[in-house]
């Protein structure tokens, strides 16, 4: 275990600071991706299928190869042909082949790869590639995916994650529930059950840095340079994949937000390398970036029972979720919400069931916290409709039914910490909650607020393991390195990691140097995923100083001459407690000859001990709770939506870097104001996406910002170093639900799907006169 | 074709195709990576740079629309030593995550500051508001250039 929350003078965590790369991104000098070149490197551009599903008929490259240079053009044949390759990848549902074998299984599907000395000639060629196609009937949504007789995308399903389960025979890949007390009991003692049902489009995540790779295969060893988040699990699927060993390298990220958690290219490109026999870069265009990864469709149909005073009794809660032609990331997203689906509420009886389900889309990933964002809208959604049904105020409802401390969570987990009642007082409050409304004089404009309150999980393992690994290293100059797989997406990981080491070792932020995301420089990291570096990074942080500790204590102790037991340590180094003696830790590592260096393991997972004695399984090593209360102006000849205030609160334990925990809940809410106000991803009959370029794609600016209001409960979470726990994906949960809720206050109409277009608000604004 | 315009006052006179781009000259040519690319379009500012002093999306100009214009990147903007202020008022505030919408940020708040040094909150949002950042929500962004605004009369 880490000694994490020992007696320590804190002084660096609880600041707020500037992240440490702050000025050199100001200045431009931060190198992405789409920046790094190696030498010798040649540009694929890829060809992609512009029917949603088909079977390859023929590939004819002939042209594309003869093509003055161009390099190679991989397609099935150069893959079939590489008895040393594995055709099919994907670390969580291997479904995804290399490029498109049989049958092709989204627009924009992977056909071929070309190669060129440049990116212009990469693009002229694949244009020659001609690839004869036979359409076959498309599945676009869930309905159609779930209708009798409907098309198969996948004949055969190969679940990797062991709780992945597939319904043969069907495209629903994935089907799990979970569930506690007696539903159909549940519900026959309940005064009053609720239905309702709420749906989501896919949205694209649009992070600016385009998700790139440069692979490079050379004397039995692969190097990669890529912006994805999880690059342990990515070099253990090359590895697998091209039985050779892999590195990864992942410089600065301009963003993520999910759309880069998983492999959609690297194995591909890398493919390409061998074949090529040279060094590949590929960067997607935006418009790429639509057909690479989405943020799902999602359909949630919930019944809820409860007394006259508005207690919950019993809940019922199937949601689906289209995880597009490819599993490899989405039906184990999907599935991990259900720990959550129910929100953050006492429910005695409940069931939830979940459905992953394949269609003809691009494949989807995980966007900040999806689908808990859409969890949190329907079962607020409908809270109010509760509330405004059985006449009880919308925050009392709430408080009736909001979780504790100690109280037993779906999961079987026992929750601590769960601050969710002072997230919803400071979220309201900060809103002025019960300020009177402004009210337009010529009664075009209607003001009204919403609040809505959820609970996340943090990615956790079933059974107890290490989940990552951190190394320190006291090094030549004096400086400790601090060498961590968390990719830094612009979350801030290097700062508070620095923070946590330089606070764990007693020394200032200019003794601490970050070594971040090389596969080969730093020790194993589950992904940069789910909010969960700064705790489970942080503590293995922390532990691996305190195996330093001792060892520097060791070799000052030779050095001085003195008793280990009689040294302290210092900013500068390590003294004699009475002041006779110091060596600094410059001097300490040149005496010595060589870095000092020690790793430190964050084991997680398993079982834990309740106040009762009983065991819990860890569903979650930490929940995250927050609740939003938003301020909206409808306006009703327009039927445009305004967002004009928006509060958030979240439970952050120890805050290691407060105006930094600010930021990130202000970016949260900022980005999902867009897909609940206006962003959509658009298909006609044909299965054709209409809308993936940006032209075309409206996203948030500063004009739609609302004015924002961050908050969080700092209150130490045991077991987290200095107390801390993850939030990065919280700000954006909240507020779909909160919004929704403000317009039903503002026009009393209660919507059920977003986003809130001027078409919809008018629409149902008709329906109510 | 050939060009000749001045970037971060230096002349140069180059020979591109005439499909080029004000960016694929910038970062493939002259290697300034400081100017960032997203999407290709005109929409999103990531690739904002000033020409004549005004704020331009140059993967929207063909080198020949900037034939004799004077250019200048976010590498042009930053000092020898330390950083411009309008950059340092966006370290001090926040005004940035991933870094990557932030040198067209920052050369589109130069512009602003250049053309009107004393812009209200209004006029900051509708001038800056073509500008996308997707991680900042924007509020770190307004208060930077707020705050670059208050130090105006320091600097010049
Ligand atoms: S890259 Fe030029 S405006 Fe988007
Ligand atoms: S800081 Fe990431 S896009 Fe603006």
């Amino acid at each position: 275990m880490c000694a994490a929350t020992g007696p320590n003078v804190t002084r660096l965590v609880g600041q707020s600071m500037p992240s440490l790369e702050a000025p050199d991104k100001a200045a431009g000098r931060i190198e992405y991706m789409a920046d790094l070149t190696v030498p010798n490197m040649a540009h694929a551009k890829v060809v992609r299928s512009p029917l949603p599903h088909a079977r390859i008929v023929s590939i004819d490259a002939s042209e594309a190869r003869a093509m003055p240079g161009v390099v190679c053009v991989l397609t099935r044949d150069e893959v079939r042909a590489d008895p040393e390759v594995e055709e099919v990848y994907g670390f969580v549902y291997r479904d995804a082949p290399l490029v498109a074998m049989d049958k092709v299984r989204h627009q924009g599907d992977i056909v071929a790869v070309v190669v060129a000395d440049d990116v212009d000639t990469a693009e002229a060629a694949a244009e020659l590639v001609d690839v004869e196609y036979e359409e076959l009937p498309a599945v676009m949504n869930v309905p159609q995916a779930l209708a009798e007789g409907a098309v198969q995308v996948h004949e055969e399903f190969f679940p990797i994650a062991p709780e992945l389960r597939p319904i043969e025979g069907t495209n629903v890949c994935h089907h799990a529930t979970i569930g506690c007390g007696d539903v159909e009991q549940g519900f026959a003692e309940s005064d009053f059950v609720y239905e309702d049902e709420f749906l989501a489009p896919p949205v694209q995540h649009c992070a600016l840095d385009l998700h790139a790779v440069i692979s490079q295969v050379e004397d039995g060893q692969i190097t990669v340079w890529t912006n994805c988040q999880s690059p342990f699990p990515l070099g253990r699927e090359l590895e697998r994949i091209f039985k050779m060993p892999a590195r990864v390298i992942i410089p600065y990220v301009g963003g993520g937000f999910g759309s880069k958690s998983r492999d959609r290219i690297e194995c591909v490109i890398t493919a390409a390398a061998k074949l090529a026999g040279r060094p590949v870069r590929y960067i997607l265009t935006q418009e790429e970036t639509f057909m690479t990864f989405i943020r799902p469709a999602y359909r949630n149909r919930m019944r809820t029972g409860v007394k006259r005073d508005g207690t919950i009794v019993a809940r019922h809660n199937e949601f689906w979720v289209d995880v597009g032609g490819y599993a490899i990331s989405g039906a184990r997203s999907a599935n991990n919400t259900l720990k959550v689906a129910t929100g953050p509420y006492r429910i005695p009886n409940a069931r939830v069931d979940c459905y992953a389900v394949y269609t003809n889309k691009p494949p989807s990933s995980p966007y900040r916290g999806l689908p808990t964002t859409q969890h949190t809208m329907s079962y607020e959604a409908q809270f109010d409709r509760i509330a405004r049904d059985l006449g009880i105020d919308r925050l009392e409802l709430r408080r009736r039914n909001l979780v504790r401390d100690g109280d037993i969570h779906i999961t079987g987990d026992y929750l601590r910490s769960a601050h969710s009642h002072e997230c919803l007082e400071q979220a309201t409050e900060a809103i002025g909650w019960n300020e009177p409304l402004p009210v337009d004089p010529e009664g075009k404009k209607l003001r009204g607020r919403g609040v809505s309150c959820t609970i996340k999980y943090t990615l956790t393992p079933a059974r107890e393991m290490s989940e990552n690994s951190a190394e320190v290293a006291l090094v030549e100059d004096g400086v400790f390195e601090v060498r961590i797989g968390t990719v830094n997406i612009g979350q801030g990981s290097d700062t508070v990691m620095a923070q946590i080491a330089g606070d764990a070792l007693s020394v200032g932020l200019e003794s601490v140097r970050i070594v971040h995301s090389d596969t080969y420089r730093v020790p194993v990291d589950s992904s940069t995923t789910a909010s969960r570096s700064t705790y489970h990074m942080g503590r293995a942080v922390v532990e691996a100083t305190d195996n330093l500790k001792p060892q520097m204590l060791e070799a000052a102790s030779q050095l001085l001459e003195r008793e280990a037991a009689s040294l302290v340590f210092t900013p500068e180094g390590i003294a004699q407690a009475d002041g006779s003696a110091n060596v600094t830790y410059g001097e300490l590592v040149e005496r010595v000859g060589s870095p000092l260096a020690a790793t430190g393991d964050c084991v997680v997972g398993g079982m834990y001990a309740g106040p009762d004695g009983k065991s819990y399984p860890i569903a979650s090593t930490f929940w995250t709770f927050a609740s939003c209360a938003a301020e909206v102006e409808v306006d009703t000849e327009t039927g445009t939506v305004r967002v004009v205030k928006a509060a958030a609160s979240a439970t952050t334990g120890t805050a290691v870097n407060p105006h930094s925990i600010e930021t990130q809940l202000e970016g949260g809410i900022g980005q999902e104001i867009g897909p609940t106000l206006f962003e959509q991803l658009v298909w006609d009959d044909g299965g054709q996406l209409i809308n993936a370029a940006l032209l075309d794609y409206p996203l948030p600016t500063m004009e739609t910002m609302p004015e924002y209001a961050p908050r969080f409960v700092d209150h130490p979470f045991e077991g987290g170093p200095f107390g801390a726990k993850g939030m990065g994906e919280i700000g954006s949960v909240v507020v779909p639900g909160a919004v929704v809720n403000a317009v039903y206050d503002a026009t009393g109409v209660l919507f059920h799907e977003v986003p809130l277009t001027p078409h919809k608000i008018i629409e149902g604004l008709e329906g109510q006169r | 074709m050939n060009v000749t315009l001045t970037v971060n006052g230096e002349t140069l006179s180059l020979d591109v195709p005439p499909s080029t781009t004000l960016l694929d000259l910038l970062r493939d040519r002259l290697s300034l990576h400081g100017t960032k690319e997203y999407c290709h379009s005109g929409v999103c500012g990531a690739c904002t740079v000033l020409a004549d002093g005004k704020a331009v999306s140059s993967c929207s100009m063909l080198a020949g629309q900037v034939e004799g214009a004077d250019v200048l990147t976010i590498e042009g903007l930053t000092p020898d030593e330390g950083l411009h202020p309008i950059q340092q008022a966006f370290v001090d505030n926040f005004g940035l995550q991933c870094g990557y919408c932030t040198p067209g940020m920052i050369l589109l708040a130069k512009a602003l500051l250049d053309e009107n040094p004393a812009p209200t909150r209004e006029e900051i949002i509708r001038y800056m508001g073509g500008n996308i950042c997707r991680c900042t929500g924007y509020a770190g962004i307004l208060r930077s250039v707020e705050a670059a605004v208050k130090e105006r009369g320091s600097w010049s």
